[in-house]
């Protein structure tokens, strides 16, 4: 190959103009690869998720979000029946249990009264409390933003969402007084909470459950009574509005629940657990096609001493010899020389066949609630009725009180008899009563007024000073 | 998605790198433009070629006799293609630089000279050898390799490669000299004590299992976000582990990823440290970056080489344990102080067990000598222009456990290079294939073995079956029953081409795929438990899992490189495109109809899926290098990357990573150049940041997963973690300062070298209070790890001559882990594990005080005085850092033989034999130490009384033990890691080597519990391998 080099002028420019358009195809590669950069690094989702607004644009999957939640309230903290939860602890706590277990662990110190601040289980009624509360808030956001779904399911599941919001935050008040009452997903919030007044906590509990009144249907979603209804939420308002000293509303919101007598109506003692139970109005679905409630697998024993807890035995002779209850909600195991008896509400502790659901509400208690808040304001004789629809199905004659002191009187030990070992309802009746320090003082040696109150979790109130002061006597 | 910043991120990267284009082209243009055409463009039939020099020379001096020389050079190993061979003639008693010539493919030369003429032969890497020509037209020559001329051996840094005397970087290196001799399946054991700043510990003797890594310590609070970054051939290997983890119970930690390669492809492993080494490869080199690069052919003839070899594993120490007479002795003691009889349940000491029966069960359960067999040929040459390499390579390991399990590794491997006949078009292609079958048992049977009654009764039955005593024994042949099965394929290929633009510009891609498929099922049949319980069949389960990752690379990058009157430029500016996508499905099955179909999940009643998932990741990059050269004395060099990777949500994707390294090399400056004692100085240093994008898949998305949990016969969804779209980079901040000095032409050769790396922005979970749902949202902590320490290397050639030659290394590296910020760390789940100012791996515990001569239990420092041992007395810190670890190696070479051996050492605390064991007194054997334990009040001893879980106080004060000083002591070594000895059998035509190898062959410690390298408590240490081979080839 033979060039004239004789034209240097020549030379040089054919080589620029060479070098320019070598660039130019350089630059157009690069601006096409540039072009795409964010395209290239942007990725699908995985096939295991879904986006958060996806999931509420879609019934099936809103409704498995809704589900989560209450699988989360069936299996960890206040309401669970295994040992972590409110039903064991608190029975502990109180005058229902003594307890056999390890020392290691947090639940000898329940027993004892001696609660830490450190205390693992008084953390982790905490944590579960609040992630089930962003749950609940989680799906009432979401719900709020779908464009898919219809009203009826939208009603439905903000109804239920602001329900199980309620029903936490009214746990937690009661467990650990002034507490932050929380109602949004956003961290950046929650993170800092502050804590809120009683009072204006219950407000915001009766609030909720308004609203979620307004949205809940009657009927039961599906054929069983594993999702609250609007009579659940009725429930709830009713109790609130007892622990509240609102009579009247509290009497108002359990008639709405037995007024609706083709739902609900007293079954007998040992039909109460089943899980096609008419007296049940809230049912928590087991986690497995065969199973059945957690609370057989954690009070029943069959060998002594008891690996975890057994009743006391003031609680055992409490019961009278005709009390159908005694024998049908109360199992014993001997070796002998002891007697130990456990709750035997739930009976089937084997995963063979599903038989027993957990219940949350029933009926036995709302006419519990109204014959309370009928006696105090003053119909005594309405109040009379509620509790003898108790008392008779328990196999025990009408009672004999007069006064509206006796009758509140027997009506506070037909609910430490009809609703023993559930949920902590004796302590929380000792306490709205101002009774704990009669009641638990003499009998507990580590009970002192202060423990009325859990205390606040240490590692919360480093992370939120908000949260400070501690509850007294911690 | 904010579309408006990425675009405008986009374009800011697009001008910067357009610029940098423009900027080449005319860089390169303007340095022509000085030359000018004339000198340039002389056609190659215009220029003199070196025979015609010679003819002009050799009518000047026509009284010499003028040859042609011809002759091949060889080494130990065969020719040598690229031996420059140049010619100084002889004129009057001077001599001057005359032509030169190289050797071609089959090592041969052809070269013009005259009597008297010298003929120098130089190699990068070999000695240089000078012949005067006598007169014989044929002179062979066979050179040997200089371990003072490493100076001069360039050293891959990834994109680019460096000589190094040049590099600016701390970059360690070992090469197939070092891998080849050891008898190791995966190459992170053959590279265990031989570089500085790379601690590594293998975490089980089980074949197949894997390794902890960390270059220059640990820098992210996620234990699995300290992997160095793998790229082997260019083309990155994820360290991700395989699957879940929810199979494979036998191995402590997933397998080690680099289980896929042969040790013996590899050609040479850089590990990339400081920041001008790894600033380049931005987000991924925070941890490190790990350079693997195989083996290449040579040109010449077919080549063929085959090695076979065998040996033997065993355990290397076994634990000191009570015989029967010490262990009975203990146990009566222990119900005599609990005050009760002797119980029925007492198997081992109430006669029901044969109390004169001793038994070494650890000798029995892990004495066996596990086969250790290798067989591998390769076959390689080729022309000038295209050279091959095949290699195939087959090895399996047997187990020191009382069945047989068998680790099967088969490796095929070839490479093909390719340069085109006008020199501009190169090629290399490599592909390599590698199917991994591991079989083992279920569970590690260490633990049992050492806790064992010696007098347990025997195994097995007469008949053959396992004996279960009458049921009085658990035998611990149970845990054999079943087996845990991997079956993993891998390949990797990479091709990597290029273009000679112009002779200063290369245009280059590296373009790579690798794919890997992994099969684990981890049967656990009925048979497990003892057959009185009558469980069937329906008991058995099975874990089945699957998992598959491929990922492919492509990496265009242009080099320029352009020499000035007094130094040099280099500039390389590229891009990374790479894509992986992983998925994994994991299977719980149970119900089974019978036993001999437990393999199969067809026959199982219930299947659960516990995991199915697809997840993708991408990744892109533009990076670039900056290197001037001036005067080979002042060295400047700047790297730098931007990233982008799908793992980070919009706005957050990308980031800039960069480096500035300098080097001094004051050994050239004229004061120092012809000094006698120094031939090299070095003075090197740098600053840069890198980054950690360790975090997995999709953390951004805000996104509800299956939580798995049924209720209602529906399964819940649940939310996947708090969304937090905002998290970026960690970074991690190098700084280094080395020296590096030769002295007496390099024999001696050392460099210092200190650093300091922090570690910030970490990436993990933060602290939340309950309040927001959660414990932590994964976000930049505001949290600070330091890693900062010295390395030291030492490098002589103790002898060089012409028989015996003797060098040896040795490197020392000490690294100090400090936490230096921690926000909330009081209400952090991380509260009782870090501890500000300390280092990572700490633990706290309770300060030992021994045991009371008056009650007989262990006591225990009650710090705040409170008169309870609670959290808060946990003074004590023990900190399971090294605090410096190395290693000394040797080689030897006298005629045919050659012997290498390395001392690798640690200084180190860690958990000792005491966590093995359960209570003194109760069932289960105990260390031959426990016996120097309290008897009556007053006793001064070292153990504390016997019970049988009958004194709460010993209980409370043994649990207590655990978490006390008293659990940890030094578990520092100095280990005889390697040795290997090999002799040449001199033959004419053929190369035949005979070998022997061994590995962990001897350990000096004080350490009281079984092997001190370990991780993990109570699994199987890595064994003493010893094997013997032979190598041949033609």
């Amino acid at each position: 190959m033979k060039r004239d080099y004789s034209n240097l002028y020549t030379w040089h420019l054919r080589n620029f103009l060479w070098r320019m358009l070598f660039s130019a195809v350089w630059t157009a590669v690069l601006i096409v690869i540039f072009s795409s950069c964010d395209d290239f690094v942007a990725v699908d989702l995985p096939n295991s998720q879904l986006t958060t607004p996806t999931v509420f644009e879609d019934r099936a999957t809103a409704n498995a979000a809704m589900l989560d939640v209450y699988a989360k309230l069936r299996d960890n903290g206040l309401l669970t029946g295994n040992g972590g939860g409110l039903s064991h602890l608190l029975g502990n706590y109180a005058d229902e249990f003594d307890y056999y277990g390890t020392s290691q662990g947090g639940t000898v110190a329940f027993y004892n009264n001696v609660l830490l601040a450190s205390n693992a289980d008084v953390k982790s009624l905490w944590d579960y409390s609040y992630t089930q509360i962003y749950g609940a808030n989680a799906v009432y956001e979401g719900v709020a933003a779908s464009t898919a779904l219809t009203q009826q399911d939208k009603d439905q599941l903000q109804g239920e969402a602001l329900f199980v919001r309620a029903l936490v935050h009214f746990y937690l008040t009661n467990l650990y007084g002034d507490v932050p009452y929380i109602t949004t997903t956003s961290y950046a919030l929650n993170r800092r909470a502050e804590k809120v007044a009683v009072h204006e906590v219950y407000a915001k509990v009766i609030a909720d459950l308004e609203q979620a009144v307004a949205l809940l249907p009657e009927a039961y979603v599906g054929s069983d009574r594993t999702r609250p209804n609007v009579y659940v939420a009725y429930g709830l308002l009713a109790r609130v509005y007892l622990y509240a000293g609102q009579w009247q509303e509290a009497s108002n919101a359990a008639s709405a629940v037995l007024n609706a007598t083709d739902l609900y109506s007293m079954t007998a003692v040992g039909d109460t657990f089943l899980k096609e139970s008419g007296s049940a109005l809230w049912q928590f679905a087991p986690g497995f096609s065969n199973g059945n409630a957690l609370e057989a697998q954690t009070f029943i024993f069959s060998m002594g001493p008891p690996p975890l807890s057994a009743l006391r035995s003031e609680l055992v002779s409490a019961f009278g010899n005709d009390d159908l209850r005694r024998t049908a909600w109360i199992g014993s195991v001997t070796d002998g020389v002891t007697t130990w008896y456990h709750p035997y509400k739930y009976q089937n502790n084997a995963g063979t066949e599903s038989t027993e659901y957990s219940v949350v509400f029933r009926v036995a208690e709302q006419y519990l609630i109204r014959a309370e808040a009928r006696a105090k304001s003053g119909d005594l004789i309405g109040a009379k009725e509620d509790l003898d629809v108790v008392r008779q199905t328990a196999g025990l004659p009408p009672t004999t009180a007069v006064t509206q002191e006796a009758i509140l009187a027997d009506i506070l030990e037909e609910r430490r008899l009809e609703l023993f070992s559930e949920y902590g309802h004796r302590f929380f009746d000792l306490k709205r009563n101002g009774l704990l320090d009669g009641t638990l003082g003499g009998l507990k040696p580590g009970w002192n007024t202060t423990d009325r109150l859990l205390p606040l979790p240490q590692a919360e109130l480093l992370l939120n000073p908000n949260l400070l002061p501690q509850n007294q006597g911690y | 998605m904010n579309k408006n910043s990425l675009y405008k991120e986009r374009r800011v990267y697009m001008y910067s790198l357009l610029i940098l284009i423009y900027l080449f082209c005319l860089a390169s243009y303007a340095s022509e433009e000085g030359k000018g055409p004339s000198i340039k463009k002389i056609p190659d039939s215009h220029r003199l070629s070196s025979s015609q020099y010679h003819m002009l020379r050799v009518t000047i001096s026509a009284n010499q006799q003028i040859n042609v020389i011809t002759g091949t050079v060889r080494d130990a190993d065969g020719v040598l293609a690229g031996v420059t061979v140049a010619l100084r003639q002889a004129q009057g008693d001077q001599q001057i630089a005359g032509s030169s010539v190289i050797t071609d493919a089959k090592g041969q030369y052809s070269i013009t000279a005259a009597e008297g003429d010298v003929l120098v032969f130089t190699y990068v890497g070999y000695m240089t050898v000078t012949v005067t020509v006598d007169g014989s037209s044929v002179i062979n020559v066979t050179m040997q390799e200089d371990a003072t001329t490493l100076q001069e051996v360039t050293v891959n840094a990834g994109y680019y490669t460096v000589k190094e005397k040049e590099r600016t970087g701390s970059i360690a290196k070992i090469t197939a000299k070092d891998i080849e001799r050891q008898p190791v399946t995966n190459v992170l054991a053959a590279m265990q004590g031989r570089m500085a700043g790379v601690n590594i510990t293998q975490t089980t003797g089980t074949p197949g299992g894997g390794f902890d890594v960390q270059i220059r310590g640990q820098n992210s609070l996620r234990l699995n976000g300290n992997n160095p970054l793998y790229v082997i051939d260019g083309v990155p290997y994820s360290s991700d582990p395989i699957g879940t983890g929810i199979n494979s119970a036998v191995l402590p930690t997933q397998p080690s990823p680099l289980n896929s390669i042969n040790p013996d492809q590899i050609a040479s492993i850089e590990v990339l440290k400081d920041a001008d080494a790894t600033a380049i490869y931005g987000s991924r080199g925070a941890n490190g970056v790990v350079l693997i690069t195989t083996k290449q052919g040579k040109a010449g003839k077919a080549r063929f080489s085959s090695k076979v070899s065998q040996g033997a594993g065993r355990v290397t120490r076994f634990m000191d344990v009570m015989n029967t007479e010490q262990y009975l002795a203990m146990r009566t003691e222990a119900y005599a102080n609990d005050g009760i009889p002797i119980p029925s349940y007492a198997y081992d000491v109430n006669g029901t067990w044969d109390t004169t029966r001793s038994v070494d069960w650890q000798k029995e359960l892990m004495g066996r000598t596990a086969a250790f067999t290798e067989v591998q040929a390769s076959v390689g040459g080729g022309s000038e222009h295209t050279q091959y390499l095949l290699n195939g390579q087959y090895n399996q390991q047997t187990s020191v456990l009382p069945k047989d399990y068998t680790y099967k590794k088969a490796n095929v491997f070839l490479t093909v290079n390719h340069k085109a006949d006008n020199g501009k078009f190169e090629s290399q292609t490599r592909v390599g294939y590698t199917l991994q079958d591991n079989n083992q048992p279920r569970i590690d049977l260490m633990r049992e073995a050492v806790t064992m009654a010696p007098n347990s009764p025997e195994l097995y039955n007469e008949d053959g079956t396992m004996n279960w005593e009458n049921n009085t024994f658990n035998n611990p042949l149970r845990n054999l029953e079943g087996s845990y099965g991997v079956v993993t394929q891998d390949l990797i290929a990479n091709v990597m081409l290029s273009y000679r633009l112009r002779p200063d510009l290369k245009l280059q891609t590296s373009l790579g795929y690798t794919t890997l498929n992994n099969k684990e099922l981890t049967a656990n049949p009925s048979t497990r438990y003892n057959p009185a319980y009558g469980l069937g069949p329906q008991y058995s389960t099975l874990i089945a899992s699957g998992a598959a990752r491929s990922s492919w690379i492509a990496e265009p990058q242009l080099n320029w490189k352009h020499g000035f009157k007094h130094g040099s430029l280099e500039a390389l500016a590229g891009a990374t495109f790479q894509s992986q996508r992983s998925s994994q499905r994991v299977q719980y099955a149970s119900g089974f109809s019978s036993n001999s179909l437990i393999y199969n999940l067809t026959a199982a009643s219930n299947v659960y899926t516990l995991a199915d998932d697809v997840t993708d990741y991408r990744y892109m990059a533009f990076y670039g290098r900056l290197n001037y050269n001036h005067q080979d004395r002042y060295i400047l060099n700047l790297t730098g990357r931007r990233d982008g990777s799908s793992r980070f949500g919009p706005g957050k994707q990308f980031a800039t990573f960069g480096a500035v390294g300098a080097a001094w090399l004051f050994g050239n400056e004229a004061f120092l150049k012809d000094n006698k004692v120094l031939s090299f100085g070095k003075l090197r240093a740098s600053y840069g940041v890198t980054g950690s994008d360790q975090i997995g898949d999709y953390q951004y998305l805000n996104t509800y997963a299956s939580s798995g949990i049924n209720y209602g016969g529906l399964v819940g969804l649940q939310p996947t973690h708090l969304f937090n779209p905002a998290f970026g980079w960690e970074t991690n901040k190098k700084l280094e300062v080395a020296l590096e000095t030769g002295f007496f032409k390099d024999q001696i050769f050392t460099t210092v070298g200190w650093y300091r790396n922090r570690s910030t922005d970490q990436l993990t979970g933060v602290p939340l209070p309950g309040t927001t749902g959660f414990s932590s949202i994964l976000a930049n902590l505001d949290a600070t790890v330091e890693n900062s320490g010295v390395e030291f290397t030492l490098r002589t050639v103790n002898v060089q001559g012409k028989d015996f030659n003797w060098s040896t290394q040795f490197n020392i590296s000490a690294n100090t882990n400090k936490l230096l910020a921690f926000p909330d760390l009081a209400g952090s789940t991380y509260a009782n594990q870090y501890v500000i100012g300390q280092s990572l791996s700490i633990q706290q515990l309770y300060r030992y005080t021994g045991v009371d001569p008056q009650t007989g239990v262990y006591t225990f420092e009650d710090a705040n005085g409170d008169g309870m041992l609670t959290a808060d007395d946990k003074t004590a810190i023990a900190d399971f850092t090294p605090q410096y670890y190395g290693g000394l190696q040797n080689s030897l070479t006298y005629k045919n033989w050659q012997l290498d051996f390395l001392f690798q050492f640690v200084k180190q605390e860690n958990y000792n034999s005491s966590v093995y064991f359960g209570l003194p007194g109760s069932f289960g054997n105990q260390p031959t130490s426990s016996i120097h334990h309290w008897q009556q009040p007053g006793d001064v001893a070292a153990t504390q009384l016997y019970t049988d879980w009958g004194n709460g106080a010993a209980i409370d004060a043994y649990y207590k033990f655990f978490e006390s000083t008293g659990s940890v002591s030094d578990a520092s070594y100095v280990r005889l890691k390697n040795i290997s000895l090999s002799y040449n059998i001199p033959l004419k035509d053929y190369q035949c080597r005979l070998f022997f190898e061994a590995q962990n062959v001897l350990t000096f410690t004080r350490f009281n519990g079984a092997d001190p390298e370990f991780k993990s408590v109570g699994y199987l240490p890595p064994l003493r391998m010893l094997t013997a081979g032979v190598q041949f080839g033609f």
